[in-house]
This record gives C-alpha cells, structure tokens and sequence, in this order.
C-alpha cells in the first residue's frame, strides 16, 4: 500500500471518533474519544511517509477492534452514571442492534 | 434513549390506572385519614417515592434505607479493588470464548494448535511488560494463588535446610495468610515494620537475614491500601550478596503502572493479577525465574502444565485477555500515568483547599492513582454511607466488611481514629475530570455537614487542644 493520502487520513480520524462515541459507557467514550484525538495531534506534523504509512495501518486496525469494543459494549448498556447529564444521548447509535450503526461510511 | 422513552411511557400508563382507582388513597398533609387506611393502602405509583425516603443528604435517618435501585450508577472510584475490563481486551478474548475452543495442551489437531498459539503469543506479551523471558511466566487464576504458590513453594521446598521468610506488616493478606500457614508448619516469619510513610527500612532489612538460614524474602511492590512503592530496584540489589535468598514481590498493583523490569531489580519471583491491568478476573500470572533457577515446590499436582509449577488446563480466552491487556498497559503506560497523576494532584488540591485537618496517608511519592485520605473528626464508615453516589472503600475490600481499622494504616503508626476515619480514592485509566470534580463536592459537602453534627469538631472550633496529632504533610 502507498502512503495514505490526506484525505483517507482525515476519514481515519472522522471514522476513529465516531466509533469512540458509539460506547455506550461513559468511561470508555470519553477515554477513547480523547485517546484518538490525542494521537492524531501528537503525529499531526509528521513528515516521514513510512511513519505516517505505519501509523495510518495502525490505525485501521485499531478502528476495527473499536467498533467491535463498542458493539459489544452497546449490547449491556446499564444505567447512566450520576456525573452524565441526563437527556443528553451520548450517540445516535444508541438502541440501536449491535453492528448496525457502529459503523459508518467507508 | 428507547428504554427512557418506555420508561416514561410506562409511568404515565401507571399514573393514569392509579389517579382513577388510588385517587382516594392518596393522603395530604391537611387531609388526615383513617389510621386503618392509611396502614392497608400504600403510596400509590404516582406519588414520587423521593417524597418521603430520606434523601442522602439527611443525616440521621437510616441511611440504609435509600433504595440501592437508584435511576443512576455510582462512579466508580476503587481500581484497587478490581479495574474495569479495558473494551479491547474483552474484543480479543471474544474469539476464543466461541469458535476457537480448543485445548492449548491438544497437540494432535488445529484446534488445539491455534489455543496453543494464542497462549504463546500472551505469554510473550506479558513477559514484555516486565522485562522477563517469555519462558518464566507462568499462568495461574491470579495474584492470590501466584502469592500461595510462591510463598509456600519456595519455603517448603528449601524447608530441609532454610526456615525463615521475611516479609513486611503491611502485605496483603494472601501474602500474610501464606506466612501464618508455614509458621504452623513450624518455619520462623519475620514481619518487617515499616517506617511512618510506609516504606520499609532497608537497613532494618539487612539485619533481618540470616544468611543459610533464610530462604525467602517477600515485599510488594505497591501496596494496595495506600499506594506506598517499596524501593524494590534497592532491596533486588542488595540481596544479592546473599547467596540463596530469593527476593519476591507482589506487584498486582504495580504490573502495568510503573516500569517493571525483573532483570534490573534482580527479582526472582512475582506475582500479577488480571483484574487489576484492566484485565479479566480469575487470571494472573507468575513470574519465576529460570536463570539462575528458581525452585519451588508446587501445591497443585496433575497434568504437569506450565513446566509443572501449575497443573491444569489453561483458560485460554482469559489469558488471551490478560497478554492483551499487558500489551495495552505497555503501550499506554506513559499516557496513563501521566493522566493518573493529574487526576490525583486534581483530587488531592480540590480537597485539602476546601477542606481542614485532612491527612494523606503514606508516603507522597507513593502510586498516584491510590490516594488514601483520613478525614479528622469524621467516621469512615458514615463517610462512605453519604456517599452512595461515589463507589469507594474505606481500607482494602477484603478488609472492608469488618469495622476493624485496616492493619496497614496501623502499620504506618495512624492513630485508630485517623484509620477509622480513611477513605482509598483509586483512580485508573477511564477516570475523568468531570468525576474528580464531582468527588470534590461531594466530600466537601458531606464532611462538612458531618463535622457540623459531631461533638469533638464543635471542640476543636472552640479551640480546645484534642491532641498532638501531626495534622497535615502538606
Ligand atoms: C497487592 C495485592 N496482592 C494480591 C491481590 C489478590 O489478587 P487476585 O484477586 O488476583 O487474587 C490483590 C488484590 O486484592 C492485591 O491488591
């Protein structure tokens, strides 16, 4: 595979957060959701394509694992935690089955 | 979202039935009814129960009587009593919860092939985090039964020649438990006390050893009530003058929070736990060295599996579980302990501004993610029953069905009252901010509102002078 392009690396970010939002447990969103974002920063102005090559397919990996996490995750969702502000749903995956709606687009 | 909408739902259904048929039963304050009416017809299902349970905040009434079934859950704040399952963790063991159910010690099919490839590879995962060869791990359900057959087995198999183990006072009770057991086999414990922070004194140590004669000394590496880090990397090098003493650690509270490496602190033997690496529960491993050889007599007999220390078929999904969760924590260990350690400073700085005479117990340079608080003039026991919106232990969990005050902070010399009145705050990888700031208020709060109703506080604002307790290492 070719170093990634900009774009398949913004859709990597975008596809990363929305799987991370998806756990229904507010715990592991928060975490994962900040998890990704930190990683993304910490490699924003990396320069060396292998790098950025080896990063890109580590992270489709970590993608997969996510969405399977948060599958997983939404199948034995409990009772919010007292720190959620209620009436806010944290996903729009919410209810939802498990695999529908964990993904999305690409 | 769907099961709040039923919800709802239903409670308006309920609320129409019961304004038709319980309309009458429902009683006001200026509307006295029939004593025998009021004693057969209940609150009806509209009326809101908050209405006449006491809430938490009122202090007095049966606190037990708050209805555990709550619209929301506790946070959680005690990961040194368990840790949840990191999402990861639980999405690679899945495979080998369903289709590949084979037998790692099959050797004459695939089935057994893969068990045995995928017990290999977490082998090798949780050998990296703590610097060992692959070689030494052995699997056991985890830190208690490592700890058993490590205490036991090295004693009882040098037991012809060497009867003396040192260890500390403020252990695990797995580890003291082990070391009762072989005293009434006749061997002679050393119970080392430790200094007012927590941590051991190394030359007390040294005198301690009797050359030939002792064949174990066993110290954790943190300690699971306070958080104290023993200076393992300084013991490791010292007892290597003496020739056939193995040095042992505990480090289920250690293993994936601090760099472990078994070759640079000259350890022998250690223990892991699984649910304490975001790991699953009833896994763990021991760490026992082959080079120089370690010997130990093993307490299970049978198959002769992991190198016959430990017979038994290995449950591979939750191995699986905790090489996975070993390999997150090596690759998230700076991240974590980073975040760990500001949670905790943020804990540490919300309470003590707002709050007086506040002691934290152990050493300061301790584990941060273990913060141990003892709250003057307040008990512990009710501390911890106003704050059912906050998942905590007072002392460790084994401990903390008894009223007795926790032996380790007894170790560190608190006076029984501070110990009485302790609470450990554990903080792990998914804590937030939003949480800590939520604990502040709520300590705040409550410790006020405890002082207010106690005798002793109302003293000590007088200023009378109660004692001579050393308030605050701050
Ligand atoms: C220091 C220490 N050792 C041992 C254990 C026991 O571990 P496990 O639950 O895996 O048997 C614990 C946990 O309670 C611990 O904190």
């Amino acid at each position: 595979m070719a170093s990634p392009t900009r774009a398949q690396v913004l859709s990597l970010y975008g596809n990363l957060l929305r799987a991370s939002n998806s756990f229904y447990s507010y715990n592991f969103r928060e975490y994962f959701v900040r998890n990704t974002r930190q990683r993304f920063r910490a490699h924003q102005s990396e320069a060396d394509s292998a790098r950025i090559k080896a990063l890109y397919e580590d992270g489709l990996r970590e993608l997969n694992v996510i969405r399977q996490a948060a599958a997983m995750n939404r199948l034995y969702a409990g009772p919010r935690l007292v720190v959620e502000k209620s009436g806010t749903p944290p996903s729009p995956y919410e209810g939802g089955k498990a695999g529908e709606g964990g993904g999305d687009a690409s | 979202m769907l099961s709040r909408s039923l919800l709802s739902r239903s409670l308006a259904r309920n609320a129409k039935r019961a304004s038709g048929t319980l309309s009458q039963a429902r009683r006001t304050f200026v509307q006295p009814s029939a004593v025998d009416k009021a004693n057969i017809v209940g609150t009806p299902a509209s009326v809101d129960d908050s209405l006449f349970t006491p809430r938490q905040d009122m202090l007095g009434f049966k606190l037990e009587a708050v209805k555990s079934t709550e619209k929301n859950r506790p946070i959680y704040l005690d990961m040194q009593a368990t840790t949840p399952m990191d999402p990861r963790v639980l999405a690679a063991m899945m495979p080998y919860f369903t289709d590949m159910y084979g037998n790692p010690h099959s050797r004459t099919h695939a089935y057994g092939w893969e068990a045995e490839q995928a017990v290999d590879d977490a082998r090798a995962q949780v050998a990296k985090l703590i610097g060992a060869d692959a070689k030494d791990i052995v699997f056991t359900s985890g830190a208690t039964e490592s700890n058993n057959m490590i205490v036991k087995g090295v004693a009882r198999f040098h037991k012809e020649k060497k009867k003396h183990v040192i260890t500390t006072q403020t252990e695990h009770k797995c580890v003291l438990d082990s070391c009762r057991k072989l005293s009434e086999e006749g061997f002679d414990i050393t119970y080392l006390p430790v200094q007012s922070n927590g941590v051991i004194d190394l030359a007390e140590l040294e005198a301690a050893i009797r050359p030939g004669e002792t064949s174990l000394v066993s110290i954790m590496m943190v300690n699971n009530e306070t958080g104290v880090i023993q200076p393992i990397e300084e013991i490791g090098a010292m007892l290597r003058k003496y020739r056939g003493v193995y040095f042992h650690t505990d480090a289920a509270q250690a293993v994936g929070k601090i760099p472990i490496n078994v070759d640079e602190m000259n350890i022998d033997l250690l223990s892991i736990s699984g649910h304490k690496v975001y790991g699953p529960k009833g896994v763990g491993a021991a760490y026992v060295r082959r080079r120089p050889r370690v010997r130990l007599e093993p307490i299970l007999s049978g198959g002769g599996q992991e190198r016959g220390l430990r017979s038994g078929t290995l449950p591979t999904p939750l191995i699986v579980g905790l090489g996975e969760a070993c390999s997150i924590a090596l690759r998230e260990m700076d991240a974590d302990h980073a975040r760990v350690k500001a949670l905790s400073d943020r804990l540490i700085k919300g309470v003590t501004a707002r709050v007086e005479h506040v002691v934290r117990n152990g050493d300061v340079n301790g584990y941060p993610g273990c913060v141990n608080l003892s709250f003057s003039y307040v008990e512990g026991e009710s501390l911890l029953m106003a704050l059912k919106e906050i998942a905590l232990s007072s002392g460790s969990a084994c401990t903390s069905a008894s009223l007795e005050p926790s032996y380790v902070l007894r170790a560190l010399g608190a006076a029984e009252d501070m110990a009485h009145s302790s609470l450990r705050f554990g903080i792990g990888r998914f804590t937030t901010e939003a949480e800590i700031d939520f604990v502040i208020e709520r300590i705040v709060g409550t410790v006020s509102k405890l002082r207010d109703m106690s005798p002793l506080w109302e003293m000590v604002q007088e200023g009378i002078d109660l004692s001579t307790i050393n308030w605050s290492q701050h």
